[in-house]
Order: structure tokens, then sequence, then C-alpha cells
């Protein structure tokens, strides 16, 4: 067994796994934290992706023992008890999702780009999402909301992204 | 996927011996964007994996007095964001940006997508073109093969079960030498290439004169290739529209493509012919606006 240390969503858990644990198996079937997705897992769809260490990752695609030590974040990380994420509320207020399998993968990849990049242009955020797979909406409302976000942080610089 | 055991090396001199230690029946895993993928549905899997993602010394990109050295681990994340490269390769920046999504790209590194020795790799034809040595380490020492020797056929490399790929050398005589890659898949977004290209030349400013042209090809032979009829094609002659066309015509030739679910054979061979040519022009366009050595 591998003794895995992660910090998730800002708190230390330390777990025992199997060494050909992957991260996304980790968070779902050690942790309970579901919010990522088991989807192609071979990294073509993004409905697995976490930040870890502040950047974008398919965690299907990572053994729990790489992120030893490392910081991760989920969608389960961004929301607080009485306070959605401003992505979150985007997504809801311009109907971005349908089913919503691909959400928490794809609002971990919008908020891994507008931390790096508060005012991203449409193709960056076209390529911030490109590893993230929707068969539902055709990402037009998606797009949308990102911006919707980037501009609202910019129109108010105190409003943070978590 | 099958049960393995994992141990974690601490630098690469670790790496090696662990290597030693545990071959032939050992996997090396760095970003894992290949390794997982294939693990999982693979009917046999290695009994220990080598994890060499902690293993810092390999993650720098350094002018040394050789060249440009890239780190095998170096992530196509950081040579898009690489100062140095955007500098002095741009097509490498641009052929990384190509690869997979954002998130392969933070994960999967330059030298992982060497090891593979797919044809179609995105990393291969600018590396090609610009005479890249490929470093390797192993209890025996170090020794570099020149990139045209380092693949021997689909998923075939010179790798041998206990050496670890440490570094991508560009050569000193090759830093700034304008090049041009293209890619061309049948989406913009995590498609394999039917066929890329690149190009890397010299022009001489005033008589429009080139030399060391270099072309290279992937995803139409059994392993990424150079176009060397092409090559001698231009080399001591003026870069003409004409001359861009007929080294496309020949490297198309040159290449041996196959036909599969994604596109014919011919398909493809057109595809090489416009490709070399566009890959030259816009290696030319580079050279109209630095010198040799600038």
């Amino acid at each position: 067994m591998a003794k895995v240390t992660i910090t998730v969503n800002g708190e230390a858990r330390t777990v025992s796994v199997p060494p050909e644990t992957t991260l996304l198996k980790l968070l779902r079937e050690h942790l309970n934290l579901t919010g990522a997705k088991l989807g192609c897992d071979v990294g073509d769809c993004g409905a697995c992706t976490v930040i870890v260490n502040g950047k974008s990752v398919n965690s299907c695609l990572m053994l729990a023992s790489q992120v030893d030590g490392f910081d991760v974040l989920t969608i389960e990380g961004l929301a607080t008890t009485d306070q959605l994420h401003p992505l979150q509320t985007a997504f809801e207020e311009k109907g971005s999702l349908q089913c919503g399998f691909c959400g928490p993968g794809v609002i971990m990849s919008a908020k891994a780009l507008l931390d790096e990049e508060p005012d991203p242009s449409v193709e960056r955020i076209r390529d911030a999402l490109a590893g993230n797979l929707c068969r539902c909406t055709g990402y037009s409302k998606m797009i949308e909301a990102v911006q919707a976000v980037a501009n609202s942080v910019n129109s108010h610089p105190s409003v943070k992204s978590a | 996927m099958r049960a393995f055991d994992v141990v974690t090396a601490k630098d690469s001199r670790h790496a090696v011996a662990l290597l030693a230690e545990h071959a032939p029946t050992a996997k090396v895993i760095a970003g894992g964007t290949d390794l997982l993928a294939d693990l999982k549905f693979s009917s046999h899997g290695p009994a220990m994996v080598v994890d060499i993602s902690r293993v810092e010394d390999l993650k720098a990109i350094t002018i040394t007095d050789e060249g440009l050295s890239i780190g095998a681990l170096v992530t196509h994340t950081a040579i898009m964001r690489s100062p140095i490269i955007n500098d002095m390769f741009p097509a490498l920046v641009h052929a990384a940006h190509t690869i997979g999504a954002v998130q392969t790209r933070n994960l999967g590194t330059l030298g992982g997508n060497l090891v593979t020795g797919v044809p179609s790799m995105d990393s291969g034809p600018t590396l090609m073109a610009l005479e890249a040595i490929i470093v390797i380490l192993s209890p025996a020492g170090r020794r570099q093969v020149p990139m045209a020797e380092f693949f021997l056929g689909p998923r075939k490399t010179v790798l041998k079960p206990d050496e670890l790929l440490a570094e991508i050398l560009i050569p000193k005589q090759n830093l700034g030498k304008p090049t041009h890659f293209l890619k061309f898949g049948l989406r913009k977004g995590q498609a394999l290439a039917l066929v890329s290209a690149a190009a890397s030349v010299w022009v001489d400013v005033d008589t429009q004169i080139c030399s060391a042209p270099r072309i290279s090809l992937g995803a139409v032979a059994p392993t990424v290739i150079r176009a060397p009829k092409a090559e001698a094609h231009l080399d001591g002659r003026p870069l003409t529209a004409d001359a861009m066309a007929e080294a496309g015509r020949i490297a198309a030739s040159e290449a041996k493509p196959i036909s599969d679910f994604r596109a014919s054979a011919g398909y493809r061979r057109e595809l090489v012919a416009v490709l070399t040519k566009r890959a030259l022009e816009g290696a030319y366009e580079l050279a109209k606006t630095k010198r040799r050595g600038a």
C-alpha cells in the first residue's frame, strides 16, 4: 500500500491506497469526493479535471502517489454552504449545462484559466476548455459564462474567485 | 489497471539506479498521459513503475556549451511558457500547443512524448528538423544519440530497459535557426496528426540562397523521418516559390504513408506536399527577420 498525504480543498488528508490507484480513484472512492467524474479514463474527455498545485490536470492520468504532499482543489472546494463560486453562479444563470456530467471538469478548467489570466480572450477560453468534452450544449453558453465572470472580476477588483 | 508497485526517484542518479535494479520488468512514469492510458487497457503490466516525476534535475531549460538543453521532464506547458524557447524556436512552442489539451500539456513531458515512439508525435518533426540529440543515462554512463537514429519503428526506440532519456539537446550551430512546424489534424483540439511537417533553414538575406535545409515529417512513415532528397533539392539554391513547391513534391515521394480510418495514403501524400511547402515558407518568413547568430 502507498501512504498518500494531500491537502484537498484546504484540508490535509492521509490515506493508504494500492500503488496503482489513480488520483481520481483516490478522490472518488477513498475520500468520497465524487464531483470529479470518471468519463473516458484516458485523458480525452476532461470530466475528471481537478487543480493540482495551481494547474488543471486529468486526475485519471496521475497516480495518487504522484500527488503526495501536493495541494488538490476539486469542484467540492469552490462553493461554501451559503454561496456558490462566481463561475457556478454564471453557469447557472446562463444555463451553461444540460446533463451536467462534464460540468465539474469544465468549471475547474475555467477556474484554472481565470486564476492565471483574469481577462482571457474568447480564443483563450476556447483553448482552455478544449480538453473538456460536452455532448449536450455546444459550449457557447459555457464560454459566455466564463466571459461574464472575467468581466465581473475586472469591473469589481474586490471580487476574487475563491 | 493490474496491480504494480511504485518507487519514486529523488534525482536522475537515483532514477538510473532504480531502473537498473528493476529492469526489465519496470516501466518509467513521468507525466503518465501515455503510460497510464496504455496500462488501463493492457492485459499485462509491469511489476514495478519507477516514478521520475519528482526528478527536479531533469526539468530545466538552459543554454549550455553544447546548445539548448531541454530536460526530459519539461512539460509541454513549460515549453510554451519558456522565454528562451519562445525567442529561439517559436516552432517548438507551436508544436507543444498542438499536443492534447491544457490538462495533458500540464502533465505530459517532452521526453515522454519522444519515448512513445509513435510516428504521429507532435514534438518529433521540429526537433528532428533541428537535428536534436537525445541524451541517455544508464549505469554505463551518458550517451548521445542523434534524433534521426533514435526511433527504430512504431513504438520502438533505441532505449534499453535500463536506460533513461534524460535530456534533449538542440546543437549550438542550430540555435535560433528559422524553423516552422505545421500539423494537420481533423480538429483543432485533441486530434492526432494526419500529417505533420517541420522545416528549418538558414537563408542568406542578400542572395536568398539557403543552406542546411532540414525537412522532417510525422505520421507518414513507421517513425518520424527526414526528407533528405527534398533537402538536397534546396541546399545552396535560392528559396523561390517554385523550389519550395518542388521540395514539397519530392518530400511526398519520400513519405511512406498508410491508409487508415483517419485518412487514405493518397490524401496523406498530398498533405505532405502542401505542408512541406508551407513549413518551408514559414521558416523562410522567419529567416527574413533574423540573421544567423542573431
